[in-house]
């Protein structure tokens, strides 16, 4: 018996709706409040499906379909009273599949396009502040780009307790290439992205609408005529809906969905041959 | 810069501070073994190993430099009862190998990550310790050392610890079929037909307060083709022996962060004709491995 890739993908399918049933239907006593991990170590996975990607802006693919399935283990290493309310780190995998011309359907054959592996150190600080340090190593398993190694921080305010509802949550993120180039360019590059994530929740659903700009501090978005500093401005509205109505003893799952929408600078619509585009993405998030 | 060497000097600093962490964990969070961090229905486990030596059921995979085995898993009990169907389990995982040497870094690809497998895995448990696995795997090359092995398996195991005790053998046996194959592509001995693989084995292990011991003995055939002979052509019956001896300390009992451990063990194979030929020659190998593992 030959198994096509397709058949393999609805097995998986069929597989993840069998999940999804076993824990929609899981009994009113395991639906309870009582918390399934009160543990320091905290899951979180997803998979989503889009038809397009772009990484900071940067075109990778927008034919066929995108998968991307990620997993972190979050540890709780200390939390306390003080200037630093928490500290924690994280360690995950993100990954990037394609049926396009960036996968199963290009040069190489083969769907696996992208994968990164992170490790962040966060701190909790006073008045909903978190900073974090991310070492994150950006590889194509299908040879279509050269491993990237990055360095970057992170500033956010959650600025619910002061605001409320006009909450903004605020961000800052400043990534150094260490080795290799998303650019692809003659020179490491060192990227800034600025970043704010309204959001409005209800108990069946949560609506969150953030932007984002992505510029170049020096030598990110290298192309034709030089640095390009406007990178991209992004604006998306993103729907999450729970599968459950409170933490079951297999975590919280969600569905969710979105569309962005994409202005791109100089040096990215060269390369897209557009200077916007529309994406659409839908997907299951489980948090443990 | 980062070179590599780097990385894997931070990585094993990293891992080697939480493992610091974890044994430095207030009383308060180790003080409480009969307080379970994660009462709910999924089971994370994790491990990195470092061994001399990667052997793919008898296949020998480099030849020079070191391996490196990061691996994941996440258990979800779906289901347990008290009717013949005792437990409904998934899991999912990931398994990594990563080389130093010839397949690896020092290799013509120049990467490092040499191996990346995905399985997804549906166990059912039944009286009397009895326990039937079924396992999709995609065993995948990021550097392009071979092409993707797409196989299933099948698994049927007894433990008779409840029977036997400390003299519990706890024997298991496989087959495996590789599917989606052609001439030279998708099979673990690169030959012209997909394989059949039948495996046998037993687990006997002893725990004592502070470390457990194993010892596993396995043996790996082919029940069709999967032990070609580049050679011959032949289908080699037998692939190889081994038995092992695995050393595991627990690392502070469990805390908030789970159950941690240190392990290690020496394997010797004995190899078969196909496997000799592919071990270059040589009818044996001794592996030496180490590693830190985590269950939550």
């Amino acid at each position: 018996m030959r198994w096509s890739g397709t058949a393999i993908r609805w097995i998986v399918a069929c597989l993840m709706m069998g999940l999804l049933a076993t824990i929609a239907a899981s009994p009113a006593r395991a639906q309870s409040s009582t918390d399934p991990n009160p543990g320091a170590v905290t899951l979180t996975a997803a998979i989503d499906f889009t038809n397009a990607y772009f990484f900071r802006g940067i075109p990778q693919d927008d034919t066929g379909v995108i998968m991307w399935p990620t997993g972190d283990l979050g540890f709780a290493l200390f939390s306390g009273k003080g200037a630093v309310r928490s500290i924690g780190i994280n360690v995950g995998m993100w990954n990037s599949l394609h049926t396009g011309s960036a996968g199963s359907d290009g040069p190489s054959g083969k769907l696996w396009y992208e994968s990164d592996f992170y490790t962040t150190v966060g701190f909790g600080l006073a008045k909903g502040t978190t900073a974090g340090v991310t070492y994150t190593a950006y590889t194509s398993p299908n040879g279509s780009f050269n491993t990237v190694k990055e360095i970057s921080f992170k500033v956010a305010v959650d600025d619910g307790g002061a605001l409320g509802k006009f909450a903004v949550k605020p961000y800052m993120l400043l990534a150094h290439e260490l080795d290799g180039q998303a650019d692809g360019g003659a020179h490491e590059g060192t990227y800034l992205e600025l970043g704010v994530g309204p959001g409005y929740s209800r108990s069946k659903f949560t609506v969150t609408v953030p932007i984002k700009v992505g510029l170049s501090l020096s030598d990110y978005y290298e192309g034709a005529t030089g640095d390009d500093t406007f990178g991209f401005l992004s604006v998306a509205g993103i729907a999450a809906v729970p599968i459950t109505r409170a933490a079951t003893r297999f975590g919280s799952w969600n569905i969710h969905g979105g569309v962005e929408f994409l202005m791109l600078g100089e040096r990215n619509e060269a390369v897209f041959g557009e200077s916007s585009h529309v994406i659409g993405s839908i997907g299951i998030g489980l948090s443990y | 810069m980062f070179s590599m060497s780097g990385v894997r000097k931070n990585a094993l600093a990293l891992a080697t501070t939480c493992t610091m962490i974890l044994a430095s964990t207030p009383a308060w969070a180790q003080d409480k073994p009969s307080t379970d961090p994660n009462p709910g229905a999924l089971t994370i486990t994790g491990s990195v190993d470092f061994l001399n030596q990667y052997m793919f059921r008898g296949i020998r995979q480099n030849s020079t430099g070191f391996a490196t085995w990061p691996a994941v898993d996440l258990g979800i009990a779906a289901y347990s009862g008290k009717g013949g169907l005792k437990s409904v389990g998934v899991n999912f995982g990931t398994w990594n190998s990563l080389h130093s040497g010839d397949t690896g870094a020092d290799g013509p690809s120049g990467k490092i990550w040499y191996e990346s497998d995905f399985y997804a895995s549906l166990g059912l448990g039944f009286g009397g310790g009895t326990s039937l696995t079924t396992t999709y795997t995609a065993y995948t090359s990021p550097n392009s050392s071979y092409t993707t092995v797409k196989e299933i398996m099948f698994k049927f195991a007894l433990d008779d610890s409840s029977r036997f005790g400390k003299a519990a053998v706890k024997p298991y046996l496989i087959v495996a079929q590789e599917f989606d194959t052609d001439v030279a592509r998708g099979q673990a001995d690169g030959g012209a037909e997909a394989g059949t693989y039948m495996e046998i084995g037993v687990a006997p292990g002893y725990s004592f307060s502070k470390a457990s011991l194993g010892f596993p003995v396995k043996v790996g055939l082919s029940l069709s083709n999967y032990y070609e002979n580049p050679e011959t052509g032949n289908d080699e019956k037998f692939g190889f022996f081994s038995i092992a001896g695995i050393v595991t300390v627990p690392i502070g009992g469990t805390t908030s962060f789970g159950a941690w451990n240190i392990h290690g063990g020496v394997e010797y194979q004995a190899l078969g004709d196909t496997t000799k030929f592919f071990n270059g020659g040589e009818s044996n190998q001794v592996i030496g491995s180490f590693g830190i593992g985590f269950s939550y």
